[in-house]
């Protein structure tokens, strides 16, 4: 088997033996079984009109995949950073970089193992809320598959920033640094809708820095835009209600020029993780 | 050989220079050529390590300082120094984990950090820590996925690993729950996977109890008589005298001495005679045999080779001297180590 793979296998079988998979799970199905509940609340109370729950349903559904956003970055940081830290810290990676196998392996190994973790959460927990959502009130957004991309693309993101500095910081600095910059890019993005509503030149120019310094919020736009009904799309803009400083509205997906962006901004930092670590003393 | 001072060390203290720098050649292995050989036409195996002025400076510290060594194929190589000496720093070097900031290192003929003589290398770290949440089995198995080696062997060659080194009923256990010594253990199982031509072994019984560095010792042994070179990185002088052909001192991050350890400690000895019946000129005539001096109603004879005393205890009695008791001195490795490090 190719030492990438061996790598990536053996971070998959850590996250599974220290029941970090099944901790998961566990957390999932509770927490979209408590949405279910409330979904149907929502969608079948009597003094909740059809055209309301046709509008509240969906802006709900964008508030849970926001706290799933949230729990899959936050995951992403935490189970990258102490991915090599640790193993340096510890000694692990000495009896491991010193075997015929590329230091290029031991990361790109280790990524492999970490996005398909991440991959694999995004793809469950999105794929259960929609489809208990749909279940419980018949809302099902326009493009699933869309939104459970998008998602991990967000987590990849982080989890790719959060490796690279995995090979020069400790853990513990490591993962503060990964949640700091995840919520201040957050942050800066509603910063940046703030100054689109009120026509502040200053904060919006924040918000768009922030989108390419790291591209976690924007991205996480593009989950927001599959999430919303083309419905609700055209009442905002018919109602120009403002929804320029709404951080959980898009009005439109990540531009392919931003796409592309952001694949070499992940390419660049991969990059840049692998030179590290190539260079890094053991 | 005698020992010799060098004049071109800049070291104020003294450094004993038992074995020419240049690689040794071993003509019945020929899996290898060195430098400047191939003119000749003749196949030569390269040194399992050599080192020239290799060096590694830290910002604020020189952690080793132009280390010149050669290890042959084949021996067991004592890699002697105090604790802070540069010998780990050395290991790191000539394992690829830190990068040198000066010289050259050559390990199994090829360039230090070349991947695939990775494979022909087997280490056993000072810091030995593998992955707790896997068993002794797994950690070995993922080490024969890493080694590339053929999976029919993996059984077999995990179930060799873990009886040598005395595991064999904790194969299933997780590593985590291993005391320090039970994961050296381990961690010297995975340095033996694959029959590596070159093992490197930092500190190998620094967790073991007597029995467990007597059985270490015995695997080292082990090592030598299949033909593998063994690189044992040690503070401990017994360990240095009871397995390995020649050693290597280090200190302050320089090489202050290499030979054998008989090289090392010298052959030159000393000898105390309790002598009575001697006339007044006896030591003009025997003047030839060391240094006398009287200590109370002993003689003590230094600088005197082993095989002399016999003629020496002769020539005492030639002379009408009754000799009541010769007690020849040797000096120990720990005599000599302290004396290098100008402890002594």
């Amino acid at each position: 088997m190719n030492a990438t793979f061996v790598i990536a296998r053996l971070t998959v079988r850590e996250a599974a033996r220290r029941k970090l998979i099944a901790v998961f799970l566990v957390l999932t199905v509770a927490m979209v079984s408590l949405s279910a509940w409330g979904f149907y609340r929502l969608a079948h109370t009597r003094s909740v009109t059809s055209g309301d729950a046709q509008l509240a349903v969906p802006q709900a559904l964008i508030l849970f995949m926001f706290m799933f956003s949230f729990v899959v970055a936050l995951s992403a940081s935490a189970i990258a950073s102490p991915a090599v830290s640790a193993e340096i810290e510890s000694g692990v990676l000495q009896t491991v970089v010193t075997r015929p196998i590329r230091r290029s392996e031991v990361i790109i190994g280790k990524w492999l193992g970490l996005a398909f973790l991440v991959a694999g959460y995004s793809v469950v927990v999105a794929g259960m809320e929609m489809a208990v959502v749909d279940w419980v009130s018949g809302f099902l957004p326009p493009n699933p598959v869309a939104v459970a991309v998008y998602l991990f693309s967000e987590g990849a993101v982080l989890l790719t920033l959060v490796l690279t500095i995995s090979t020069r910081l400790s853990t513990l600095a490591t993962g503060v640094l990964g949640v700091a910059l995840f919520g201040s890019a957050w942050l800066a993005g509603v910063v940046g809708a703030l100054g689109t509503t009120f026509k502040i030149s200053a904060l919006r120019t924040v918000g768009q820095v922030a989108r390419y310094v790291l591209p976690t919020d924007g991205l996480w736009h593009g989950a927001i835009y599959y999430l919303e009904p083309s419905r609700f799309i055209t009442r905002v803009v018919a109602e120009a209600s403002g929804s320029g400083g709404n951080p959980f509205f898009a009005l439109a997906p990540p531009s392919w020029q931003y796409l592309t962006y952001s694949a070499i901004w992940f390419l660049a930092v991969l990059g840049l993780g692998l030179v590290s670590f190539e260079r890094r003393e053991i | 050989m005698s020992p010799t001072s060098s004049a071109e060390q800049p070291a104020s203290r003294p450094v004993l220079e038992v074995q020419a720098v240049a690689p040794s050649v071993e003509p019945t292995d020929t899996s290898g050529t060195l430098p400047g050989t191939g003119s000749r036409g003749r196949q030569l195996v390269s040194p399992a390590v050599h080192t020239i002025e290799l060096r590694k400076q830290y910002p604020r510290t020189v952690a080793l300082e132009g280390l010149s060594i050669t290890v042959r194929r084949g021996e067991i190589f004592g890699f002697l120094g105090p604790n802070g000496a540069g010998k780990t720093t050395a290991v790191k070097l000539l394992l690829s984990l830190v990068r040198p900031t000066g010289g050259e290192a050559m390990v199994l003929g090829a360039p230090v950090g070349d991947v695939e003589t990775r494979r022909r290398i087997g280490y056993l770290p000072e810091l030995f820590r593998f992955q707790g949440w896997l068993t002794a089995r797994e950690v070995l198995l993922l080490h024969c996925r890493l080694l590339r080696l053929p999976s029919a062997q993996w059984n077999a060659m995990v179930g060799d690993a873990l009886a040598t080194v005395g595991l064999s009923d904790r194969g299933q256990d997780k590593v985590g729950g291993f005391s320090k010594g039970m994961q050296q253990r381990l961690g010297l199982g995975v340095a033996l996977l694959g029959a590596p031509e070159l093992v490197v072994l930092d500190e190998p019984t620094s967790a073991l109890d007597p029995v467990g560095r007597h059985h270490v010792r015995e695997i080292i042994r082990d090592l030598r008589a299949r033909g593998a070179t063994v690189f044992l990185n040690t503070h401990l002088l017994e360990e240095v005298e009871h397995v390995c052909d020649r050693v290597a001192v280090i200190d302050k991050g320089q090489t202050i001495a290499t030979g054998t350890i008989s090289e090392l400690i010298g052959q030159q000895s000393s000898v105390r005679l309790k002598v009575s019946g001697l006339d007044e000129r006896w030591w003009e005539r025997l003047a030839g045999f060391g240094r006398w001096s009287i200590e109370g109603e002993w003689l003590l004879v230094e600088a005197i080779e082993p095989q002399q005393i016999p003629d020496l205890v002769g020539a005492i009695v030639g002379l009408g001297g009754r000799v009541a008791a010769v007690v020849p001195e040797h000096k120990s490795l720990e005599d000599r180590f302290l004396e290098l490090l100008g402890e002594a």
